[in-house]
This record gives structure tokens, sequence and C-alpha cells, in this order.
């Protein structure tokens, strides 16, 4: 257990400002993109609105899960993109799918123990720049190709080359499976399902009304107080810049969602598509320092941190994560669950949200008002980027919090891998 | 001095014999020559510095212990920038300009002729003259830097390449690569420069000399590039010779009209540089440029030249103010113009906020931006990182904010006045009290619009040129509050973007479209009044206009034509009255290109003259106009009007004005802009003219056309 609260003392942090890209569907409007732009493109335009000097950053760190094998440490390429000066230094975090949130919770950890008080922090994936990867087979056919000398030895090795061999790896399902138990994430999710008897209906009720909530907070701007439009490379002339998230489905029948066929398990799984999160690409940029220092750089805070922690659990039922990790940071922010006024709690999988739902009230926290969680909708359809999602959550939920006038909010994620995220915030 | 060079003007601070070249001798057997002129900024190949050579060469030729020499600059990024432009355009007289390029290839021949190993270590700019220094060595060493550009660029001033460069550089590179290279004039980069075999190696900065030096001495090898079968194949395959000759004459052709006569020269002595023996290579070279120097296409051309360099040179400051490296810049407004001058401050190193109301407007210049980025980039024109830095550089915002860090804001919003002020007003609020407030306006007075903001003497006129990639030449309008400093650094930021910078007195129109006014506005009343569309275009283009005055208003567009006679009028009386016939032309569906209908069609292909053209032609008054005639009106119209400027100090020096015409409206290179036209025209000739003009009846009997003609005082001096 990992895990800080503001009343234990020490400089009160502030997320002081932020912005996001809309969330794109893979392969789609940001098929041409790649992490350093997108997220180069999100620092530059946090620096250009709060107008602060670039030159007092202590550090720009970026949540990513799959870095580009051509920008490593993605961190301080997006830092040099965005024209930050160089003596600013960078890094790059993950915590799988946590990873957006995990930089803001190390940059808090470095202003706590006064390494620094000005942060960037970024979240940034771009799913559809996944590769293909050569099977082994390949590979060791080059590694031989190479060592080769002779023109016999080369003939003999292609005429061992099989089509087979070409059977790319892909490093989406690869990156989805948990190597310690082989399970998919899909499945993590059954396995919560018929732990708490949750029903396919249930499931795709929930998604209809991740749609309906995101749909209404596209169509009255809410979103859009949070989204800069993004020209993505590769637009053609004639073309529009993205404006919304593009995998919100207006006025979708439930028949459409009761149609789809279980993904994970067949034939009596209850996971679809249409009931888990969408694979998306996205840039999520969030100014991190203290309340003294806010105010004086001229900046009014979205929303202070009261407490956040970090736990590990059974990384086959890794769904359940929010449940541990919230209980912890509740404890540190001397809260109870019925003081929270809203909650992101990440949506990768519908069963698995409601599975937490059941286990907050299982295990004794208390029952959630539906209406407080998620409610502007969720990952199943906004998507979910995956080092991005964690910092879209506190940026999400601090402009709910200003938007309706409430006073706390609680940010949380599933973790592949089984771990569970938290933040508290409040209004200052 | 050597009575050779007599011929050769010396410049004005010319100093003592011996002073300009160093000849060190680290080690035995080893010299090194520095070209060290002490009147010289940058080594000029001139006549105290030739002289010098002479007898340098004389003293290494009669010193039998030497087995290696090396030539170098004062630094290695300073070799010599050639032939001394000033001194070569002084010569009028054949003979004396045959004497002096026979000299100097005498003492170039004399290079090569060394028994010593001979190796010249450039860099920085080796540009004609210093280059065909380097071609008579047996080795050439150059620097590997950004810095380093190599090349024969005489033909870009009307002469050859006369001191050995036409039939050396084909010697060593083969015909092909040396046609190109002598024909483009293109300076090379050093990584180029080494690929096409121009130089024999790269070496970095502190390894230039001394590895010039062990390569003379023969401690290090150098591979030379050779030509292999090619050479037989091409260079001395007189089928394949002609071949390429027929084919790269009818390119010049069709590129040069005919109008540039070192092309076909330049042609004809690199297909020949084989046959040629020594002595016959000196002639023609020496013939030629005798002919070409003397010339008057030359003097244009360098006149040009300079009036650019001066340009760039102003640019550059003072010693008591150098421009400050602007880093963060603003554009207000995504138009057409705005977006694109947004592009390229961006692809230029400036991080710049793009602002507009309109989001669809800034996606549409992000859009172009992109696209222009990557098509460099596949051409190879930019590397990958740099096209990516170049795209992250420009950010956008429907509001104006994110520009506290401002340097300089560019406004290219409405043409109105209430508009630009309240902007720019807005805009002085959040920028820094040192930002430069720039206005591209092409109607409005730039002192108009200071008025309001906040320590006017920044702010100044940036009038940008449609399309702003493409065009070469940006006006600096100096208010009557704008400073010197702003000038400078506004004009340094110009010339950063790639644009000679001319300063421009704030008045109506500046310059270009002021003397565009009267000339568009004439090709339309010789249309009107009988003469055929396609006449008064061809007739312009065989002046040597690039295009047409009726193509040019289609490109312009007819509306934006009539807006700019329109403010023209207000601010200069009836000599600037429009034609009327142009309102009978033009409706919103016929505005020129931009709806594909103007007085041409333009479709897909090439643009053609529309069919109904005759049905606004209301007269035929001007119907009878002899072809020079009409020439005449249409060039002294606009001639006139450069005298009024001159006299009004428009531009401070005829010679700017000059400049501005060349690079503004593409006014013939050859004629070297439209005064000095009129200078070779004489200008009692040119006030003879313009009297008769007024005397045609259609001229006196036209609202101001008498007004228009009237000869400028300044014309009369």
């Amino acid at each position: 257990m990992t895990s800080y609260s503001q009343l234990d003392g020490g400089p009160q942090l502030v997320l002081a400002a932020g912005i996001r890209t809309p969330m794109a569907r893979a392969g789609g409007m940001f098929a041409k993109e790649n992490v350093a732009h997108l997220g180069a493109v999100t620092t530059r335009e946090l620096i250009a609105q709060t107008g602060i000097d670039p030159a007092i950053i202590n550090e720009v760190i970026t949540g990513c899960v799959g870095q580009p094998f051509d920008q490593a440490n993605v961190s301080r390429v997006i830092g040099l993109r965005a024209g930050i000066p160089q003596h600013v230094p960078a890094r790059t975090v993950a915590r799988n799918c946590a990873s957006g949130m995990e930089a803001i919770t190390t940059a808090a950890s470095n202003i706590l123990s006064n390494m620094g008080d000005v942060y960037i922090c970024n979240g940034v994936e771009i799913m559809s720049s996944y590769p293909l990867l050569f099977g082994d087979k390949m590979t060791e056919f080059f590694t031989e190709l190479m060592k080769a000398k002779s023109g016999m030895r080369r003939l003999k090795l292609f005429s061992s080359l099989r089509l087979s061999f070409l059977k790319p790896k892909i490093a989406l399902l690869g990156g989805l499976t948990d190597p310690t138990n082989g399970m998919i994430m899909g499945k993590t999710a059954e396995l919560i399902a018929r732990d708490f008897q949750i029903t396919r209906e249930e499931c795709d009720a929930y998604a209809l009304e991740s749609h309906r909530r995101a749909q209404v907070a596209r169509d009255n701007k809410r979103l859009a107080k949070e989204i800069m439009p993004v020209v993505a490379l590769g637009t053609k002339r004639g073309g529009k810049s993205m404006r919304n998230d593009d995998g919100i489905r207006d006025d979708m029948p439930i028949e459409k969602l009761a149609k789809m066929k279980p993904y994970f398990e067949k034939p009596d799984g209850i996971v679809t598509i249409g009931n888990a999160c969408g694979i998306t690409d996205a840039a999520v940029s969030l100014l991190l320092t203290t309340k003294e220092r806010a105010e004086s750089l001229g900046l009014s805070p979205l929303a202070g941190i009261r407490s956040f922690a970090w736990e590990g659990m059974d990384p086959s039922r890794m769904g359940l994560g929010p449940v541990y990790s919230s209980d912890t940071a509740l404890k540190k922010a001397q809260l109870e669950l019925s003081d929270i006024d809203f909650i992101e709690l990440n949506e990768a999988f519908a069963a698995q949200v409601i599975g937490c739902v059941r286990a907050f009230e299982k295990q004794g926290m208390g029952e959630i008002n539906m209406d407080t969680l998620n409610p502007n909708g969720g990952a199943i359809a906004l998507g979910h980027p995956v080092g991005a999602t964690g910092a879209r959550l506190l940026l999400t939920l601090a402009h709910q919090l200003i938007e309706s006038d409430k006073q706390f909010g609680l940010a949380t994620l599933c973790i592949g891998g089984g771990q569970g995220g938290s933040v508290i915030l409040e209004r200052l | 001095m050597t009575e050779f060079l007599n011929g050769f003007p010396k410049p004005k601070n010319c100093p003592q014999p011996g002073a300009c070249i160093r000849v060190e001798r680290p080690e035995d057997g080893l010299a090194i020559v520095v070209l060290d002129p002490p009147h010289r900024s940058l080594a000029v190949l001139d006549a105290p510095l030739l002289s010098d050579l002479d007898s340098v060469v004389k003293d290494l030729e009669n010193d039998s212990s030497l087995k290696a020499i090396v030539f170098a600059g004062r630094t290695p990024t300073q070799f010599a920038a050639g032939a001394d432009l000033d001194g070569i355009s002084a010569i009028t007289d054949k003979s004396e300009a045959h004497q002096v390029v026979k000299f100097v290839h005498g003492i170039f021949r004399r290079i090569e002729k060394l028994k010593a190993t001979t190796v010249a270590a450039v860099g920085g700019a080796v540009p004609g003259g210093a280059y065909e220094l380097s071609l008579s060595c047996d080795y050439i060493i150059a620097l590997n830097d950004p810095k380093t550009r190599i090349g024969l660029p005489e033909t870009q001033l009307g002469i050859i390449p006369g001191w050995g460069g036409s039939h050396r550089l084909p010697k060593r590179i083969g015909i092909p690569s040396a046609l190109d290279a002598i024909l483009s004039g293109r300076l090379f980069n050093a990584k180029t420069a080494f690929k096409r075999g121009m130089v024999d190696r790269l070496a970095h900065e502190d390894q230039l000399v001394p590895i010039a030096c062990d390569v003379a001495m023969g401690r290090l090898k150098v591979h030379k590039k050779e030509r292999g079968i090619s050479k037989y194949l091409i260079d001395r395959n007189p089928i394949a010779r002609l071949i390429i000759g027929s084919q790269v004459s009818k390119m010049i052709r069709a590129k040069t009209k005919g109008r540039y006569p070192a092309h076909p020269i330049a042609i004809k002595l690199v297909l020949n540089a084989f046959s040629a023996n020594a002595h016959e290579m000196v002639e023609r070279e020496a013939k030629a440029v005798a002919d070409l120097a003397t010339g008057d296409v030359c003097k244009s051309l360098v006149s040009i030249f300079f009036a650019s360099e001066a340009a760039k040179k102003f640019a550059r400051g003072t010693k008591e103010f150098k421009p400050r490296k602007l880093e963060h810049a603003a554009e207000i407004g995504a138009g057409v113009m705005g977006g694109a001058i947004a592009s390229v401050l961006a692809e230029k190193g400036l991080n710049t906020r793009l602002i507009d109301l309109s989001r669809d407007a800034l996606d549409a210049a992000v859009i172009d931006h992109q696209q222009a980025i990557s098509k460099k980039q596949k051409r190879r024109r930019l590397k990958p990182h740099l096209a990516d830095a170049a795209i992250d550089r420009l950010t956008t915002s429907d509001q104006i904010n994110g520009i506290n860090n401002a340097e300089i804001v560019i406004e290219a919003v409405a043409e109105r006045l209430d508009i630009k002020q309240q902007v720019l007003q807005q805009v002085a609020e959040q920028v820094p009290d040192d930002c430069i407030i720039a206005t591209n306006t092409s109607s409005l007075s730039v002192t108009a619009i200071a008025e309001g903001v906040r320590n006017p003497e920044r702010v100044v006129g940036m009038h940008f040129f449609n399309p702003v990639r493409k065009m070469p030449l940006v006006e600096i309008i100096r208010g009557e509050h704008t400073s010197e400093e702003v000038l400078i650094e506004t004009a340094a930021l110009a010339a950063r973007m790639g644009k000679t910078p001319v300063i421009v007195k704030d008045v109506a129109g500046f310059l270009v479209n002021r003397l565009l006014g009267p000339y568009l506005d004439e090709a339309m009343r010789l249309f009107v009044e009988g003469v055929d569309a396609k006449r008064i275009d061809e007739l312009m283009l065989k002046f040597g206009m690039p295009m047409g005055p009726l193509r040019l208003l289609d490109e312009v567009g007819l509306d934006i034509a009539l807006h700019a006679s329109a403010s023209l009028e207000e601010a200069y009386g009836v000599r600037m009255t429009p034609c009327p016939g142009i309102n009978a032309l033009a409706n919103d569906d016929r505005l020129g290109v931009k709806t594909k209908r103007g007085f041409y069609e333009h479709g897909k292909g090439k643009a053609t003259l529309c069919d109904d053209l005759s049905t606004f032609q209301t007269g035929n008054a001007c119907k009878n106009l002899s072809d020079s005639d009409i020439v005449d009106r249409l060039i002294l119209s606009m001639a006139n009007e450069a005298a009024r400027c001159m006299e009004e100090g428009v531009t401070a020096t005829q010679q700017e004005l000059d400049l501005a015409t060349v690079f503004g409206m593409g006014f013939a290179p050859f004629h070297g802009g439209l005064l000095r036209w009129t200078d070779k025209q004489n200008k009692t000739e040119i006030v003879k003219r313009l009297e008769k003009i007024i005397l045609s009846p259609d001229i006196i009997e036209r609202n101001g056309g008498i007004e228009k003609f009237t000869v400028s005082s300044w014309l009369m001096r």
C-alpha cells in the first residue's frame, strides 16, 4: 500500500490547469498521430493557456503504456517538442492502465519531498500505433540470415522460410493479457460477473447509460470545457479539426447492444465489445503545483488533492482494484463514501464497474448513488486510451466539481496486473 | 600592381601590395597560402588580392623544396566570396574585361601546373571565383558545416564561370552534373557537394586545415570520385552531348525566353569542355565574359543583386543595434495571408500562435501548414525531425490568449480600420510592452492603425504578397511613430523568413500596389477601348513581365483590384480613378481565378481567354495604337508613378524601388527594375514619350488621363 493524505500536513497540492485532446477511436482520426506529437500538442496548449514561463517547470512527467519504439523516454521527446527549455528534465512513468494517474502521484511525491513545485503531468496513448511484431520463427530467421556468410548458407535459409513465419504477434493483445496468469483483461471481468451474479442485461443497460450521459455532456458543451480541438496529422485539405470524442454512439437502441456476441468467453460470457471500453487514442496534460505557487503564478486551480492511494490485489480479479484503493484513500482523507459528491470510476468493463459498486456495498463502505458515478459517461462511450485515462479522469472530475459546485470527488481505476488507484479531489 | 589588372577597378581602401595573402610554413616542404585581405571582412578576389596571388604563385613556382601547398581562408568558415562584383560591374570596356579574365586564368593555370600537390581547404560560402580557384588545385577539402555553400552562381548574374569553371567543373563531375550546377547557379551544401564529387573530402572545423595539410603532404590518401564508364558514354560521346545540348537548350529557352544570354553560352562551353585545350579554354571563357560582363543584362542583374544584399545588410542591424533573434510570434487572422504567414513563421523556428474567431479558418490554416511541411519533407528539403518541429511550433486559438510572451504580433484581419484598431488594442493589453506590433495591411495607413495602441513606436507595417510562400518581397512600412529599432527587427524577421525586406513610407498602396494600380488600370482601359486582351497580355510577356496585366487581374481577384483602386483614388485623386469598365465585367461569379472565371477561364488545364470579352469592349479609341504605343502606355503609367514615389521619398533609394518592382511584381530582372529601365531609355526620351501620350485624344477626354501622364518632376531632373 502506498498512500498520501493532505491532512498529514505539507503543502496543498493543486491541479492548476488541464487540457486534453478529444478521444479518437483507434485507427480513426488519430491513426497517423504519434505519442510525442499529440503529447506536445496538449502540453504546448496548456503552457499557452496558463501563460506560465516554461523555464520554471521542474519536470515533465508522462504516463504512457505503449511507448513508441522510436521515441524512447517519450516524456522527454514531448517536453522538447512542446518548446519546454532543454534544462527541464523529463521522465516517463508506467503503471499500466493508471499511467496517467501515476504521472500525477509521482509529481505529487516530488513536490511533497521538496524536489520542486511545478510539474507538467501527461497521460498519452496512441493505441492505433501499437505495432505488429514478427513471431519468434521469423526473428530467428533474420538472426540466422545476419550471421550467414556464404551464399549457400543463405540459400538454405531461404528455403526454410515458411509463410507461417509471417504470422505477426499483435502488441495490443499481448499488452492486454496478464503474463502472470495468462488471462486477457476481458476474462477477469467475466470472473467478477460470476462472483457477483451480474447479468448481461445489467451490463448492456449500464453501457447504454454511459453513451447517453456522454451524448448529453457533449451536446451541452460540458466535455468541451476540457477538450482542445486538434487537427490530426494526415488530415486532408477540406478536413476539419477533431473537436469531440468520437466513440459516443448517439441514441443507440439497447437491441443493438443485446445483439452483440460475447467476445472473451463464448458462448456464455457476458462481456461484449459493446459493454467494454473502446480502444482509443488521446493525450491529456495537467499542471500540478502547490496552492501557494499557483497563486503566485496568477492561476486559479481546478481542484486540490486531498488524498491518494495505490493498492495491489488478485490479478485475476483486477477489475475490483478501485474498491481496495478507494477504501484506503477515503480513510486517509477521513471521509466516508457518502461524503463524496462525484465518482469517476474507469469503465474498463460494465461488469467490472457493477462489480465494484456491489463490492463497495458488501464491504460496508456504503451504497453508491448511480447518478453521481461517471455523470458524463465513461470509457465505454469515450474510450480508454490506457496511459491517458488516469489523467483524463482527474480532469473530468475536477471540471465536474466546478460545474456542479460540489466539494469532494473520487477518481479511481482498476489496473491490469491487479492493482487499484484512487485520488480524492476537493474544491479549495 | 600588375599591369594586366589595370582594367580591373580597385576597391576604395586598397591595401599595400603583399598585404592580402600570408604564406605560412609550418613544416618543411609545406606552404599554407592564407587569403587574408585587411580591407575586407570576407576575402574577395579583387585586384589587390589577385595581384598578390600572382606574386605568391611566382614564389611558389621558384621554390623547388615544396612538396605541398594548401590554400586556406582566414578561418575555416571564411574562404573567399568569389570575384569582386563591384569591380566587374564597373568594367565597361570589352578588351579590358578580356584582359582581366585572361590574367586570372593565367594564375589559376599556373596553380594547376605547380609540381607540389595543391589542396584547397574551403568552407563557408565558396561561390564562383572562389570555387574556381579551388578547382585548379589537385584536391578540394570542404568544411562539413551547414555554413558551407559551394557552387558557380555566375549565370544568375548574367555571366558565366569565366575563370576556368566552365571547363574544370565538367571535367571533374561530368557534363550533366556540371550543366545542372552552372545553369541553376545553385550553391550546394557540403554533403551534396561531396556526393556530387564537387569536393573530395569533408572535414570538421578544427580538422579542416590539418587534414588538408596531411593530404597535401601525402600522409593521408583521398579517394577521388571517378566517373568511370559514363565518362566515355556521355562526356566524350559526341552524340550524347548533342542530345543533352539540344534538350537543355530547349528547356533553358522555355525558361528564359532568350532574355538571358549567359545560359546558352554556358551550355556551349560546358559541352565542349572535353574537346578544348588549355589555350582554347582561356580564349573562349575570356571572350564570353568580356561580352557578357560589359552587357546590359549582367549589369542589371548585378545591380539587383547588390540591392538585395543591401536590404539584407540593413536587416542585420547596425553597430549600435543588433536585432534580437525572435522566438515567439503571434498571427492574428487565419485567412489566406495570415495562415501562410503563420506557417512560414513556424517553419523558420518561431513558436507561433495563430488566432482567429473561426475554428474552421484555423483548421484550414493548420492543414495547409502540415501539408506544406510534409511536402517539403517528402522532397527532402526538410529533415523529418525539423519537419516535426515546424509542425509542433504552430498552435491555434479562437480567442486572443497565449500571447503573453510574444515578441512580435502580425495582424492580418479584415481590411477595416476600426476592426484593426480594436484588435490591436486588445492585443496590446496582453503582450509585453516591447512586443512589435506589425500589420499586414495593404490599403490602410500604418500610422492610423497605430492610433490608440500603447507605445506606437512599436507599430510597423509588414506587407506580404500573395502567395506568401512564393513571393520574395516584404514591404516594411515605416509609420509616423515607428522606431528605427523596430524597423530593423521587422526587416530581420522578414529576412529570416526568406524574404527580402524593403523599407517603404506609409503612403496609400505603399509602393508595389501604388505602381500596379495605374498599370492594371491602363491595361483595363486599353482593353475597353478596343485592344485585344490577348495582344495586351502578350506584349507585356514579351516585354519581360512574368504574366500579362489582365491575367494578373484575374490572379489578384477583380473585387480586390476594385477595392484597391478605390483606396488609391481616394488618396491620389483623379489620376487613379479606376476604369469603369471593370464594373461591367466583374460580378460575384466572375472575380478571376477564385471563381474560375475573369478575363480568362481557369479550368483544369491552361487558362484560356473567355470568348465573350468583346462584349465589354465598348470603345475603339485605342484599337489602332501600335505595339510600342501600348507598351509605353502600360509601362510609362507605372514609371511615371514610380518617379512620383522618388519625389516623395517613398523608398530611400532608386535601387530599393527597383528591387521592390523586381521582387514584388516580377518586373523583368534583366531590365534591372522599373527605374533602371527608365534610365536606360534615357529620361528625356521618356519625357518625350509621355508628352506624346498626353496629346492622344482619348487621354485628353479621359477623366484623370492628363493627370496620370503629366510628367513627374523627378523625370525632368
